[in-house]
């Protein structure tokens, strides 16, 4: 395995629940118990916020990533009377979704026929939520199934332990508890469970929109929320993980949950790096949903300071990690920090073993790491409540480490948080904090350089279990790309040296090396191969390698694109270039992929042009063309010779064999006695495949240039074509031959190609390309046959389909003649005396050209 | 006269200030008797 | 404070007598030292525990006050102890224990 296992993608929600504060926050369950009739459970109500309010909040912006940690810190604190301008529901990130639409995705989550919606509200939602084109038309119908009306609803609240859904004062659902005696699953327990699974589902979906890839690709999820799911008899079962995944559509996944309190994101984190890097799956998902227990968890003190209720929503995260692909950043599974059992649970012992003892391990001072993200919970929360600003003090505790470890001098210690710190922005849900919100930001702070490494730092309160009074917290570092995939681990990122004095010098290719048969080594060797020859490729890899390569196209960045495959229009198709093995000449083969027509004669015809204009482009003055012995080449033939009396400048090439003709023979593809060779794509594929790889076996393309350019009327992007199979040579020779095209304006031949085929009568001559076979089904008649003689004249260039009305057309005009196949393809035979009058005969009905 | 000493200790400790069994370390030391130790959470 | 931490205070206190009862915090924050030390003193000002309306008025310190760290062995002190110092407002937590002290407290 290669490579440190990368983070590849990063979803954030939140959903806004003010209901569930009142009905499912355990402060407010548990003052309903102890002082039902209490002031704060009056007030509760008036300092709920609005659902615009909680959008425009800046940490929740910063959150589902409209705003970044920076907009935050520019932020005078407090923050909850302050709103972002530019607010919105959808983020880079993820999205803030409002509690109507959160209570129906709850409904979709439960499989058990527990969720029941009031009718109409199910119908309404189910509105709602088919906009967002998360979910399944089945999964949508599925909410208007279980529901009910408001009195049954009432029912169930009162008469049968069921937990209610509220909006506002309104009864919009009930939980039902999935059994009658077992505490395990009551309502109470399914509830918190359900919503656990809906957020996690949430953030599961947002992740696979807004990152790009294929979530049939994901082999493992990881959850790593704070609940437990199963019945009396196994409490903590689990699977959260596998749950969600089904509902949010990752077909291939299974997966197992990871608890470890607020540090469970952090070691869940740990366990898909290492099973990454293990090479035991290449994408694993880590993943939470949020909890209800801790909606307004520190509301008394929030409603006595006269703020709004800031812990009002239910948040998610999900986290992607793959197998290095030389672009996203690396966790460090070589620098990890752990709160061990002897560690103790003083604050500098803490720190110490996870923040000290790892980088100390891996040489580096603590000034070294550029970002930590400790439990990045929100102070504007925590502050009110007396908890205090618990990133800041982590960060104050990491410099004081620092100090006594003499890598800070002590009056550094302001400047240090600042630098390496940030405020922190999550919702105080639990394990949410723990680190993981800033892995988003981390991936754009890698890509823009400005941070190199980051360390991930969760810790956890196991004592709140009740099992042991440990402490408990695991800490990694994640990196900037080393690119070096092939290298193993890498202290420094590696050069390619591109070649200054060579003729490509300058020259940018955009390649989407994702899907090589030949591993992450044969990549940097083309990239290397073709540095030499001044040509600097931008590599991209993993599922968005094609959208960074459309984007290097599209802004110039790239003057061209070597791609594994690429869906071209119609009409447009590739001309490949290859070395003939009798004399080492190079031979353009049109076409090696694509369609350049739905008529085959036509497509035929438009190969040879497109051939002709990358012979040209890539510097050859005045390519011979000749086509391929297959089917379709005489009337390709008769076509192109037209187009030439029309005065389209074309060369033909004159078979190497004894009989000569501008087919061309097996053996002329081995000698490329035509510089461009003519045939269907999906003949040219095949000889590509064998013109690259007879020298190695077959499985390693190892000689030529690819597959080609795709070439086509009005197409204007240089995109180049190899295999999966094609060696580090191929790929090379491929960024030479685009930057061949590009030095000699290929678009400006292709122009100019295409209109002198017109001016020629393009379009008629494959209008009238197969007239000989219409005229003649018309001719359907009895033609009587002229007395039989001895034929040793032939006459090749007759469509096989042809060759029967050919004949008759002969027999018509007294002339005997029969239908045969010679050995370069179907002939007309007739005799000696009779070959001329039998060729003007022919040529003029239109079957010879 | 000592505070701590022969004392019966009740340990409130913070997760995010300080917990409660290093509160207790430091208790002992003064020679004070532990009569319970625990740690907040408010996150 | 935490429900059962303060049923615990009030067993022990009884048990103990609430004369031989010290209560050592570690909040993170002036305010919330305050609020704890209120609750082993005055009673719970949130009214939602076993000490609401229960005036202890127990001896109460934070681990960081000078009056604490010097019946402290120092090397103990500096290794639990010695860092949370640096980062926390230790003037600020002095002062407003020092407030609910001399309010509250019954045995100092």
């Amino acid at each position: 395995m290669k490579g440190y296992p990368v983070i590849k993608g990063a979803s954030y929600t939140l959903a806004a629940t003010p209901d569930m504060v009142i009905y499912n926050g355990t402060t407010q369950t548990t003052e309903r118990v102890v002082n039902p009739s209490s002031e704060y459970l009056v007030e509760l109500p008036k300092h709920l916020r609005s659902y615009e309010d909680v959008v425009s909040y800046i940490p929740n912006q910063v959150y589902i990533g409209n705003a970044t940690y920076e907009d935050l810190a520019a932020t005078e604190f407090p923050y909850y009377d302050k709103k972002w301008n530019d607010a919105k529901e959808d983020g880079k990130f993820g999205c803030i979704l409002p509690e109507d639409e959160f209570y129906g995705i709850m409904h979709i989550c439960d499989v058990f026929e527990l969720v029941l919606l009031e009718n109409g509200f199910a119908a309404e939602i189910k509105e709602k939520l088919a906009k967002r084109e998360w979910f399944t038309d089945e999964q949508l119908e599925s909410l208007l199934k279980n529901n009910a009306d408001e009195t049954e609803l009432q029912r169930l609240v009162t008469e049968e332990h069921s937990e209610g859904l509220y909006i506002g004062e309104k009864l919009v659902g009930v939980v039902k508890r999935a059994h009658d005696v077992d505490v395990n699953l009551s309502a109470h327990v399914m509830l918190e469970n359900l919503v656990s699974k809906a957020s996690n589902v949430v953030s599961l979906i947002e992740l696979k929109k807004k990152n790009n890839f294929d979530p049939a690709s994901v082999e493992y999820v990881i959850d790593c929320c704070e609940e437990a799911c199963g019945d009396m008899n196994q409490r903590g079962g689990g699977n959260f993980a596998k749950a969600a995944a089904e509902i949010a559509g990752y077909p291939n996944a299974t997966g197992s949950d990871v608890r470890g309190f607020c540090a469970g994101p952090a070691h869940a984190m740990l366990h898909a790096a290492a099973l990454v890097k293990a090479g035991t799956f290449k994408n694993v998902v880590v993943t939470a949903g949020g909890c209800t227990a801790k909606l307004g968890m520190n509301g008394k003190d929030h409603v006595k300071k006269g703020l709004p209720i800031l812990e009002d929503c239910i948040a998610g995260f999900s986290v992607l990690v793959s197998a290095d692909d030389g672009i996203h950043p690396q966790v460090r599974t070589d620098i990890v920090g752990r709160h061990t059992i002897s560690t103790g649970s003083a604050p500098q012992k803490v720190i110490g073993s996870l923040v000290g003892d790892p980088l100390k391990a891996a040489g580096l001072k603590i000034t070294e790491i550029d970002k930590y993200a400790p439990e990045l919970q929100n102070p504007d929360i925590t502050k009110p409540a007396g908890a205090g600003d618990v990133p800041e003090a982590n960060y104050k505790m990491i410099a004081a480490l620092a100090v006594m470890n003499k890598d800070l001098d002590r009056a550094g210690i302001a400047d240090f948080v600042k630098q390496h710190g940030m405020p922190g922005w999550a919702p105080t849900q639990g394990h949410i904090p723990s680190g993981v919100p800033y892995l988003g930001q981390l991936m754009d702070d890698c890509k823009s350089g400005k941070v190199q490494k980051a360390m991930i730092i969760g810790k956890g309160s196991l004592f709140l279990g009740r099992m042991t009074n440990l402490f408990d917290g695991v800490s990694f570092v994640v990196q900037a790309n080393d690119h070096q995939v092939g290298g193993g681990s890498a202290t420094a990122k590696k050069e390619v040296k591109i070649c200054k004095t060579a003729n490509y010098y300058g020259t940018k290719i955009a390649f989407a090396s994702e899907g090589s048969e030949h591993g992450e080594d044969n990549i940097d060797l083309a990239v290397e191969l073709a540095g030499k020859k001044g040509i600097e490729a931008i590599v991209s890899t993993g599922e968005t390698a094609h959208k960074e390569m459309e984007a290097a196209l599209a802004d110039g960045t790239a003057q061209a694109a070597v791609t594994m495959h690429y869906p071209f229009p119609i009409g447009v198709s590739t001309v490949g270039k290859v070395i003939t093995p009798a004399r080492g000449k190079a031979m353009y083969i049109a076409n090696t992929t694509g369609t350049s027509d739905t008529d085959r004669v036509a497509a035929l015809v438009k190969n040879a042009i497109a051939g002709i204009i990358a012979a040209k482009a890539d510097g050859v003055e005045n390519p011979t063309v000749g086509i391929a012995n297959i089917d379709g080449a005489r009337a390709c033939e008769k076509a192109l010779k037209q187009l030439k009396a029309n005065g389209f400048d074309i060369t033909f090439a004159e078979s190497a064999r004894a009989d000569g003709g501008v087919e061309m023979r097996g053996n002329d593809l081995l000698l490329g006695t035509a510089d461009v060779m003519v045939m269907d794509s999906l003949t040219g594929n095949l000889m590509m495949k064998l013109f690259s790889s007879y020298t190695t076996g077959g499985q390693y393309e190892a000689m030529g240039y690819g597959y080609g350019p795709g070439i086509g009327e009005g197409y204007d992007k240089l995109v180049m074509i190899v295999s999966r199979a094609s060696g580090a040579p191929v790929i090379a020779g491929a960024m030479e031959y685009a930057a061949n095209l590009v030095a000699n304006d290929w678009k400006k031949i292709a122009d100019e190609t295409y209109a002198a085929a017109h001016a020629a009568g393009l379009d008629d001559i494959l209008k009238s390309s197969a007239p000989a076979k219409a005229e003649a089904e018309e001719e359907e008649e009895d033609v009587p046959m002229p007395a039989k003689e001895v034929v040793t004249a032939a006459i090749p260039g007759i469509e096989v389909m042809d060759i029967d009305n050919a004949v008759k057309a002969l027999w018509k005009e007294g002339i005997y003649a029969e239908g045969g196949m010679g050995c370069t393809g179907p002939i007309v035979q007739i005799s000696e005396a009779n070959k001329d009058k039998a060729v003007a005969i022919l040529t003029k009905a239109g079957y010879i050209g | 006269m000592a505070i701590l000493k022969d004392k019966h200790v009740i340990i409130i400790g913070d997760r995010d200030g300080v917990p409660g069994p290093a509160i207790e370390e430091c208790a002992k030391t003064a020679g004070a008797n532990i009569a319970y130790s625990s740690t907040e959470c408010f996150v | 404070m935490d429900l059962e931490n303060q049923k615990r205070v009030l067993n022990i206190s009884e048990e103990f007598g609430a004369e031989n009862v010290v209560v050592l915090l570690g909040a993170s924050e002036a305010e919330a030292s305050g609020l704890a030390a209120e609750t082993v003193t005055n009673g719970d000002p949130t009214w939602a525990g076993p000490l609401a309306g229960v005036q202890l008025g127990l001896t109460v310190y934070h681990i960081c006050e000078d009056e604490i760290k010097a019946e402290v062995d120092p090397a103990v002190y500096d290794e639990q102890v010695g860092m949370m110092e640096m980062v926390m407002d230790v003037p600020a937590i002095h002062e407003e224990m020092e407030n609910i002290r001399k309010e509250y407290c019954k045995y100092l």
